[in-house]
C-alpha cells in the first residue's frame, strides 16, 4: 500500500486559513489562540469550545487543551475554563449578529464562514412536526480550520484521468471525517478544470454542486477557492436539485459534489450518470466494504458505474491516500503499480 | 447702555424657552422616525432575512436622517469585524447619538432593551422584539404629543416673558 502525507503543503496555506477564523472568536479566546507558537498553529485541524468545559484545540496528532496564558497543556484541571459569556459571543460573531439569517444552517447543525470554515453546532433542538426547527441555548461548537491545499491532489490524478476519451472516469472519493476528502476534491476540480499541461490532459468545464459553501468557500456567488478556471459553482444548493440544474442549464463534462448520502443525492446522481456527463462525488465512509452495506450507495457500488474509487485515511495524516480501486473489477490500482 | 442690557437679557432668556420649546417639538418626530426604521428593519429581518450589517445600513441610508446615524452607526462597528458584537455596537452607537437627539430616558430604555436581543434569535423571535419595540414607542409618542401641544407655546412665551420679567425687576 503506498501512502501519502499531505501535512508539509497544510503549512504553506497556513497565513491564510487561521486569521480568516479569528475574527470569529471571542476576544479573550482569540487572544489564546493567537499566541500559540507558530509550529502549533500550523497544525490546528480544530478549535472546540464547549460551554463550562475546557478550551481544546485538535491537532493532527491529537487534541489539546488551552490554559489561561495561551499554552497548549494535557492536563484539563490547568485549561480554560469556556463561560457562558464566550459561548453567547461566539455565536453573535460567528453568525455576524444575524442569527435569524442562518435558520436554515441551524437545522443542519452548522454556519459555513467565509474561506469554506465549517462551524457545527450543538446544543437544544427545538423540533417541529417531528423535525429539527432550529437549535436554542447552544453550547458546543466546532470550528473546522479548512485549508486549500494546492497539490493535494497530485498523486490522485494519474489514476482518474482516462487517456483514450481525454476526460476522467466516474470517482468516488471514500473517505472518514477529517481525511482531507474535501481538501482533496477541491484540489481535483481545479486540475481537471484548468487542464495539466504537463500531462497534455486539456480542462474540462465542471459543474460544481457546492451545498456548504465548503469547496469553493464562495462569497456572494464568487468563489474565494481555486477552483478552477472552467468551473461553474452552485453555491448553497441542496446537493440533488444542484445536479440537475447543473445538468439542464450549464453543459458541463464533468459534476463535481461533496458528501453524498441521501436517497435523493443517488438518483441525481444515476441522472448525471445517464447524462453522459463524469461525475466526481465524495463519501463518508472508511471502506468500500462499509459503504455497500449503506442502502443508498450500495445500489451505485453494484451496478459498477463508479470506475475509480479513491479510499483516504489518516494512516500517515490527514489526506493519506490509502487506496485506488477500479470500480469494474474491484482491484487496487495502487497495489497493482507497487 | 441699559436698553442695550435689557433686549439681550430677553434675547437669551426667549432663546432659552424656544430650545426647550424646541426639544418638546422635536421628539415626536424622532420617534416617529424611528418607529418607522424599526419598520424598516423587521421588513429586512423577517422577510428578507437579511444580515444585520447590510440591513441596519440600508435602514441607515432609508430613514430619517435624524435617526440615521444610530443605524449607521451600528453597521459601521459591525463592518470593522473588531469581534464587537451588535449589542455592545447597538450601545455604543445610542450613547454617541443621544445628546444630538430630543429622546428622553425613556425612549432610550426601548432602545436600549431592542440593542440586547437585536441578532441573538430566529427570525419570528426577532420581530417580535421589535413589534415590541415599535408599540412602546407608539406609547411614547402619544405622551409625547400630548406634552408638546402642552408645553411648546408655554416655554415659548416663558423665554420672552421670564426675560422680560427679569429686565421689569432690574429697571
Amino acid at each position: 500500500m503506498r501512502t501519502v502525507g499531505i501535512q508539509p503543503a497544510a503549512r504553506a496555506a497556513e497565513d491564510r486559513a487561521l486569521p480568516e477564523i479569528l475574527p470569529v472568536l471571542p476576544g479573550n479566546i482569540r487572544c489564546l489562540v493567537s499566541s500559540l507558537p507558530e509550529s502549533v498553529r500550523c497544525r490546528i485541524e480544530e478549535i472546540r469550545i464547549r460551554q463550562e468545559r475546557p478550551l481544546t484545540i485538535t491537532l493532527n496528532d491529537g487534541d489539546v487543551f488551552l490554559d489561561r496564558e495561551g499554552r497548549p497543556v494535557r492536563d484539563a484541571g490547568e485549561a480554560y475554563q469556556v463561560t457562558s459569556a464566550d459561548m453567547e459571543r461566539l455565536i453573535g460573531l460567528v453568525s455576524g449578529s444575524s442569527l435569524y439569517a442562518f435558520e436554515e444552517e441551524l437545522k443542519s447543525g452548522f454556519i459555513t464562514l467565509p474561506g469554506g470554515h465549517r462551524v457545527g453546532l450543538a446544543g437544544k433542538a427545538l423540533l417541529e412536526g417531528g423535525k429539527v426547527r432550529t437549535l436554542k441555548y447552544i453550547s458546543s461548537v466546532n470550528i473546522r480550520v479548512s485549508r486549500e491545499i494546492r497539490g493535494a491532489a497530485e498523486q490522485v490524478l494519474p489514476y482518474i484521468i482516462d487517456r483514450r476519451g481525454a476526460g476522467i472516469y466516474h470517482t468516488l472519493i471514500v473517505s472518514p471525517p477529517r481525511c482531507g476528502k474535501t481538501t482533496m476534491l477541491r484540489d481535483m476540480v481545479r486540475q481537471i478544470s484548468d487542464g495539466i499541461s504537463s500531462a497534455g490532459f486539456q480542462g474540462l468545464s465542471v459543474g460544481l454542486v457546492d451545498e456548504r459553501s465548503e469547496i469553493a468557500g464562495c462569497f456572494k456567488g464568487v468563489p474565494q477557492r481555486d477552483v478552477g478556471m472552467r468551473t461553474d459553482v452552485l453555491d448553497g444548493c441542496p446537493k440533488a436539485e444542484g445536479m440537475m440544474m447543473l445538468l439542464r442549464a450549464m453543459s458541463p463534462r464533468v459534476i463535481a459534489v461533496d458528501e453524498i448520502g441521501k436517497a435523493e443525492d443517488a438518483e441525481a446522481l444515476e441522472e448525471v450518470l445517464n447524462a453522459g456527463v463524469k461525475i466526481l462525488a465524495s463519501a463518508h465512509g472508511s471502506s468500500l466494504e462499509e459503504l455497500a452495506e449503506r442502502p443508498v450507495l450500495s445500489g451505485i457500488i453494484g451496478s459498477k458505474t463508479v470506475e475509480r474509487f479513491i479510499i483516504l485515511g489518516r494512516s500517515r495524516g490527514a489526506g493519506t491516500l490509502e487506496d485506488v480501486i477500479d470500480g469494474k473489477n474491484m482491484r487496487s490500482l495502487v497495489m497493482k503499480k507497487c | 447702555m441699559k436698553l442695550i442690557g435689557s433686549v439681550m437679557v430677553i434675547a437669551a432668556s426667549g432663546l432659552t424657552g424656544m430650545a426647550v420649546a424646541g426639544s418638546y417639538a422635536r421628539r415626536p418626530g424622532e420617534l416617529r422616525a424611528l418607529r418607522s426604521a424599526f419598520q424598516m428593519l423587521e421588513t429586512e429581518i423577517g422577510y428578507g432575512a437579511t444580515p444585520l450589517k447590510e440591513a441596519l445600513s440600508q435602514v441607515a441610508a432609508r430613514c430619517d436622517r435624524t435617526v440615521a446615524p444610530l443605524f449607521g452607526g451600528v453597521a459601521g462597528m459591525l463592518s470593522e469585524s473588531r469581534g464587537t458584537t451588535a449589542a455592545e455596537a447597538w450601545l455604543k452607537s445610542m450613547e454617541r447619538c443621544y445628546p444630538e437627539t430630543a429622546l428622553k430616558p425613556q425612549d432610550l430604555s426601548i432602545l436600549r432593551d431592542l440593542g440586547s436581543s437585536i441578532g441573538i434569535s430566529g427570525r419570528e423571535d426577532q420581530m417580535k422584539h421589535l413589534r415590541l419595540a415599535m408599540e412602546r414607542i407608539g406609547r411614547e409618542i402619544t405622551a409625547a404629543e400630548e406634552e408638546a401641544a402642552r408645553n411648546v407655546k408655554l416655554w415659548s412665551y416663558l423665554g420672552f416673558l421670564g426675560g422680560l420679567m427679569a429686565v421689569l425687576v432690574l429697571y
